[in-house]
Parts: structure tokens; C-alpha cells; sequence
């Protein structure tokens, strides 16, 4: 018979107990020491200031917004303005980083030192004097009166203009659902046809879906324009401001761009990583099999590398994500700033820092799961690899 | 080495060197390979052996001397380099399989990309092959689903499927267990005996009696004994190939 405390079970049972019930003291405290010290300064808790119109305004939204808008609405543009910048400046980054990263894996003995040049300066500057940096550059681009143009797009110091379509919010928020479908149809395809086709027709089929999601998108827009008014609607000069178009202010500009040189840096050393995992074994035997360097790097080198890369990849992309609240510091109206501002505005302090936590925590943890997925299809099936 | 000047050899190499930085690997080597020869190439480590078998195929470039594959030289001219190693197959010590493709897949995707076979035939003769060396079965696995012998049987029907005139080994049974080995020698054997040229580097000495046209005993970069099987087995003239033979024949 072993002694009660000295039995394995029971020590690990006794600890879970401390643990559990000292994080419910902890919790509690919390709860309660907040409670009173809000009642003490008069502010009444809860969610009801969502429904209130704020009063204030955005400089930047996809969606109309007044003054006269409540706080669940403002919350709602900062969200979705985090995505359009953290979408964006994830798309260059990967762009930015694929490109370095390539360049240093290269054996141009050229391309590997400006690809290094650019590690070694991007990487090791900080994040907010990068947006400072951009910031400054684009407010002092021309006026729009000596806009620099191309391809209907105008930049100006005011922003850039881009050719907006003229289509209603519903028929915008659909097409967007074939563009996500441009993303999974490829990855299902891929997984469907996979023992039936070799990789060469797969790649046409993948991208046969692409094309298919892309053109269902256009459609979408088509149906959905506005009655007598072309499809798109160009930027134009009128008296002394541009008129029409998208316009995106220099503080996004800045941060997409120093999100992509920034986060490119980092980005070009996951690939970079990831090409120097790829075994010179398989490298040796593509082209023993007379494979060409082109064909060797699209059916072997980059398959394994994308698997080496995407779990630390997915890393980089939370991480990004999160320096889009670098937007406070520029002045574009992201979901941090919409906070901070409500913060200001409400002094609902408690709520609106739990709906920003909640906030990041839905996007990062929904960004997680989605490369979680990719990683469990892509894996390499069976344990007996060598080499 | 008189046979250097033979037209028809499938291989010739001639006075060939290769450095490592200042490491002499390769020092004025000569051998001449005929169409349907098959040589085992042997020595200890570090000889050079595996660094002449692919300078053949150019995994290895050499920095002096010729080396001729099928009437074509292999030099810097890429259309030579691509067309010598669509001729020749190589296998490899640690089968190499490409992970992410299925085992078909594996077999299929040369000779569809570099030889332009329509799929289905492609996919006939990689089933051909697999039966060949006799895992059919295993066609829609993935390769680290499979044994080291199953695997390095499936490296050889992926070089087979090009339908070389040439195969290399570099040492195709080290990596394997020793019920392994045997299955993937009888693969080597069967493929000896239907004619195809083979150079094998391998310390199997069964293999190389039983299916060598000539053994080859490399030493510190150069080819110190060359001989048919019996004769190297038991009238080696080298001292160095006496003490290497007794260590893999000693026990």
C-alpha cells in the first residue's frame, strides 16, 4: 500500500485542483475588483454604447459611414479595414519575400548579396519607423493637379486613385465568394484528381477552377452595377480634388507598403529555409531523369519547399496581421484605432478591449486553422522517407 | 584499356580528372564501357567511385579529360547534357523518390514531361515496370508508405520508365537491411541478364561474380585494378585490392 502522497495519481490530481482553483481566484478577483472600481467612478458596464451613434468619423472605409453610425457599426469598417490592410500587405509580402527569398537561394553570386543587402536592412529596422518612412514619401508625392498616371490609376500625395466599379454593396459582397472559391477549388481539384493525373494536367485543371471562380466574380459584378452608369468609373480631376474612383489614403499606402517590405524580409527567409529543405537528393534525381531546371524547380523543389515553409509561414501571417494595429500610428482608422478611439469617445475601456481581443483572436485563430488544414491535406504521407 | 578506341562504346572516358576545391578526387581515369556491358565498380571509401559514375551523367562536372556517352560528349552544351541523361538512368543509395508523388506518379512524370508520352501510355509502362520489379500493388502509395527495398525497387522501374540505354547504380543496396538487399539484387540480376549496360557501383561481391563483365577496384582517385570477375577474385595483382578484398570477403 503506497502512501496517499506518495501516490502518482493523487499528486497529479492534488496539483490539478491548486491549479484549476487558483485561476478561479485569480479570474474572480478580477471580475470583482474591476466591478467595484467602475461603480466607484460611475461608469455603467455592459454592451449597451454599441447601439449609440458615435459622433465621430472615419478617414477611411469600404463601407458608407456618418457621424450618426453606432459603435457596433464603427467596430465592424475597423475589422474589415484591418483585413483590407492585413490582406493586402500579406499578399506583398509574400510577393516581396518569395522574390528575395529566391534571389538568396540563387546561384548568382549578385542576386544572393542584394538578396542578403535586403534582409539585413529590412529586417532589422523597426516596423513603425518603416511606416513613418513610407508615410513621409507618399504625402510628398505630387498634387493631384501633376498626378502621376497609369492605367486610370492616379498617384497623387492626397492617395491613390484607383477605377472603382460601379456596382451596389451586395452584388460587391458576393463576388467576393467566388475569389474564395479561387483559393479552395485549386486545393480541392488538386486533392480529387490526384492518383488519376499526373501534375501537369492538374495544373491546368487548378487553374481551368481559377479561372471559372474569377469569371463568376466578373459576372457578379456585371449583374450588380448601378443603372446607367458604366461599369467602372475613373478618377478625374475636378477644380482643385479628384473626383470618383477608390481612393486609398497615403496612411494605408504606407502601412501595405511597410508591412510588404518589412514583412518581406522576414518572409524571404522562410523561403529561403524552405528550398534549403528540400533534399539535393530528389534535386539530383529529377535531373538524372533529364528533367529540365525549370521542371525540377516547379514539380520537386517547390512542392517540398511550400511544405517546409507553410507552418512557419502561417506564423509570419499572424504575426503581420497583428502589425496592422501599427495603423494608430499613421493615422488610418484599423480596428485598434477604432478602439482606442471608442476608448476615448465612451470610456467603455473593459468592453472595448475585450471586443478588440476577441477581434484578433477570431481572425489569427481563423487564419491558423486554414493553413492547419492546408498543412494536414499537403502532408507527406508515410514515416519511411530518407535522404 | 585497349578497348578505348572500340566506336561503339556506350561509354568512354578518357584521362579524366576532378577536383574538389585542391582535393584530387578523380586522377586520370580511364575506362571504356561497351553496349550490354555490365561493370561493378569497387573500392574503399572515399576512392572516387561514386564521383565517376556521375560525372556520366553530369551530377559531377569534371574538370579535365573527356568523357563520350553514346557517341555524344559531354561537355557544356546543355542540349548534350539533356540528351545524355535522358539515355541514362540513375539509381541512387538513398532511392531519392520524390515524396509528394504517388508511386505512379513517380514512374509517369519523366517520360510525360521529357519524352512527351500521352498519359496513358505513360501510365501502361510505369505499371509495366512496377510489375517488373515486382510491386504493382504498391502503385497508388505514397513513397514513405513503403519499405527501403520497395522503395529503391521503385527508383529503379522510375529510371527504367524513360527506357534508358544506360543505368547507373551508386551503391543501390547500402541503405538497405539485409533482407532487402536481396530483393532489390534479384531486380538487378533480372535486369542484367535481358542486356541492358549497367555500371554498379557495390560492395556486393555475390553480385559482382554472378553478373560483372569486369570488376573495377578504385583506389584515392584512380582505377588501380580492372579485371573479369574470376580473375579479380582470385588472381588480383594490386596489393591494395588483396587487403580490400579480404576485409569484404573475410568474414
Amino acid at each position: 500500500m503506497i502512501s496517499l502522497l506518495r501516490n502518482q495519481k493523487v499528486r497529479n490530481a492534488l496539483l490539478q485542483v491548486f491549479y484549476v482553483g487558483s485561476l478561479a481566484a485569480l479570474v474572480l478577483a478580477g471580475v470583482v475588483i474591476a466591478r467595484r472600481n467602475l461603480a466607484e467612478q460611475g461608469i455603467t458596464s455592459g454592451f449597451d454604447f454599441l447601439y449609440k451613434s458615435t459622433g465621430w468619423d472615419v478617414s477611411f472605409s469600404l463601407l458608407p459611414v456618418t457621424a450618426n453610425d453606432p459603435y457596433w457599426w464603427f467596430f465592424l469598417i475597423g475589422i474589415i479595414n484591418t483585413l483590407f490592410l492585413g490582406s493586402i500587405g500579406l499578399l506583398l509580402a509574400t510577393v516581396v519575400g518569395t522574390v528575395v527569398g529566391l534571389a538568396r537561394t540563387s546561384s548568382n553570386e549578385l542576386a544572393r548579396l542584394l538578396g542578403r543587402t535586403y534582409v539585413d536592412i529590412f529586417r532589422n529596422i523597426p516596423l513603425i519607423l518603416q511606416a513613418f518612412f513610407w508615410y513621409a514619401i507618399i504625402t510628398h508625392l505630387p498634387t493631384p493637379r501633376a498626378a502621376h498616371e497609369a492605367w486610370g490609376m492616379l498617384l497623387t500625395s492626397r492617395g491613390l486613385y484607383l477605377p472603382a466599379p460601379n456596382v451596389g454593396g451586395v452584388a460587391m459582397a458576393l463576388a467576393i465568394l467566388p475569389l474564395f472559391a479561387a483559393v479552395a477549388l485549386p486545393v480541392w481539384l488538386g486533392r480529387t484528381s490526384r492518383l488519376s493525373r499526373p501534375v501537369g494536367e492538374r495544373l491546368v485543371i487548378q487553374l481551368a477552377g481559377i479561372a471559372a471562380a474569377l469569371a463568376c466574380a466578373v459576372l457578379i459584378l456585371i449583374v450588380g452595377r448601378l443603372p446607367d452608369a458604366p461599369l467602372l468609373d475613373f478618377p478625374a480631376l475636378q477644380g482643385l480634388n479628384l473626383k470618383g474612383g477608390l481612393r486609398i489614403p497615403p496612411e494605408f499606402s504606407a502601412l501595405a507598403v511597410a508591412i510588404a517590405i518589412y514583412g518581406g524580409s522576414y518572409i524571404a527567409e522562410i523561403v529561403r529555409g524552405g528550398f534549403k529543405a528540400v533534399g539535393k537528393g530528389q534535386v539530383e534525381a529529377a535531373l538524372s531523369l533529364g528533367l529540365s531546371p525549370w521542371r525540377v524547380f516547379t514539380l520537386v523543389k517547390l512542392p517540398l519547399a511550400l511544405r517546409a515553409m507553410l507552418p512557419i509561414l502561417a506564423n509570419q501571417y499572424v504575426w503581420l496581421i497583428k502589425a496592422t494595429t501599427m495603423g494608430i500610428a499613421v493615422g488610418f482608422t484599423d480596428f485598434f484605432m477604432i478602439v482606442a478611439l471608442t476608448i476615448n469617445h465612451s470610456g467603455q475601456t473593459l468592453e472595448a478591449i475585450g471586443i478588440l481581443m476577441a477581434g484578433f483572436l477570431t481572425i489569427n485563430l481563423s487564419l491558423a486553422a486554414v493553413f492547419n488544414r492546408i498543412n494536414k491535406a499537403i502532408a507527406l504521407k508515410g514515416n519511411q522517407l530518407r535522404g | 584499356m585497349n578497348s578505348t578506341q572500340s566506336p561503339g562504346a556506350a561509354v568512354r572516358i578518357e584521362n579524366l580528372d576532378k577536383y574538389y576545391g585542391t582535393f584530387h578526387a578523380l586522377r586520370n581515369v580511364n575506362l571504356s564501357v561497351e553496349r550490354g556491358e555490365k561493370i561493378v565498380v569497387c573500392g574503399p571509401s572515399g576512392s572516387g567511385k561514386s564521383t565517376m559514375i556521375r560525372c556520366i551523367n553530369r551530377l559531377e562536372q569534371h574538370n579535365g579529360g573527356r568523357i563520350t556517352v553514346l557517341g555524344t560528349e559531354l561537355n557544356d552544351d546543355v542540349g548534350n547534357i539533356d540528351g545524355i541523361r535522358r539515355e541514362v538512368g540513375m539509381v541512387f543509395q538513398h532511392f531519392n523518390l520524390f515524396p509528394h508523388m504517388t508511386v505512379l506518379e513517380n514512374c509517369m512524370i519523366a517520360p510525360m514531361i521529357v519524352r512527351k508520352r500521352p498519359r496513358a501510355e505513360a501510365e501502361a509502362t510505369a505499371r509495366r515496370y512496377l510489375e517488373k520489379v515486382r510491386i504493382p500493388e504498391q502503385a497508388t502509395k505514397f513513397p514513405g508508405q513503403l519499405s527501403g527495398g520497395q522503395q529503391q525497387r521503385v527508383a529503379i522501374a522510375r529510371a527504367l520508365c524513360m527506357q534508358p540505354q544506360i543505368m547507373l547504380f551508386d551503391e543501390p543496396t547500402s541503405a538497405l537491411d539485409p533482407e532487402m538487399i536481396a530483393e532489390v539484387l534479384d531486380v538487378m540480376v533480372t535486369l542484367a541478364s535481358e542486356g541492358m549496360t549497367m555500371i554498379c557501383v557495390t560492395h556486393e561481391m555475390g553480385f559482382a561474380r554472378r553478373v560483372a563483365d569486369r570488376v573495377i577496384f578504385m583506389d584515392g582517385g584512380e582505377i588501380v585494378e580492372e579485371a573479369p570477375p574470376e580473375e579479380f577474385f582470385t588472381s588480383c595483382r594490386n596489393e591494395r585490392t588483396r587487403q580490400f578484398l579480404s576485409q569484404v570477403l573475410g568474414h
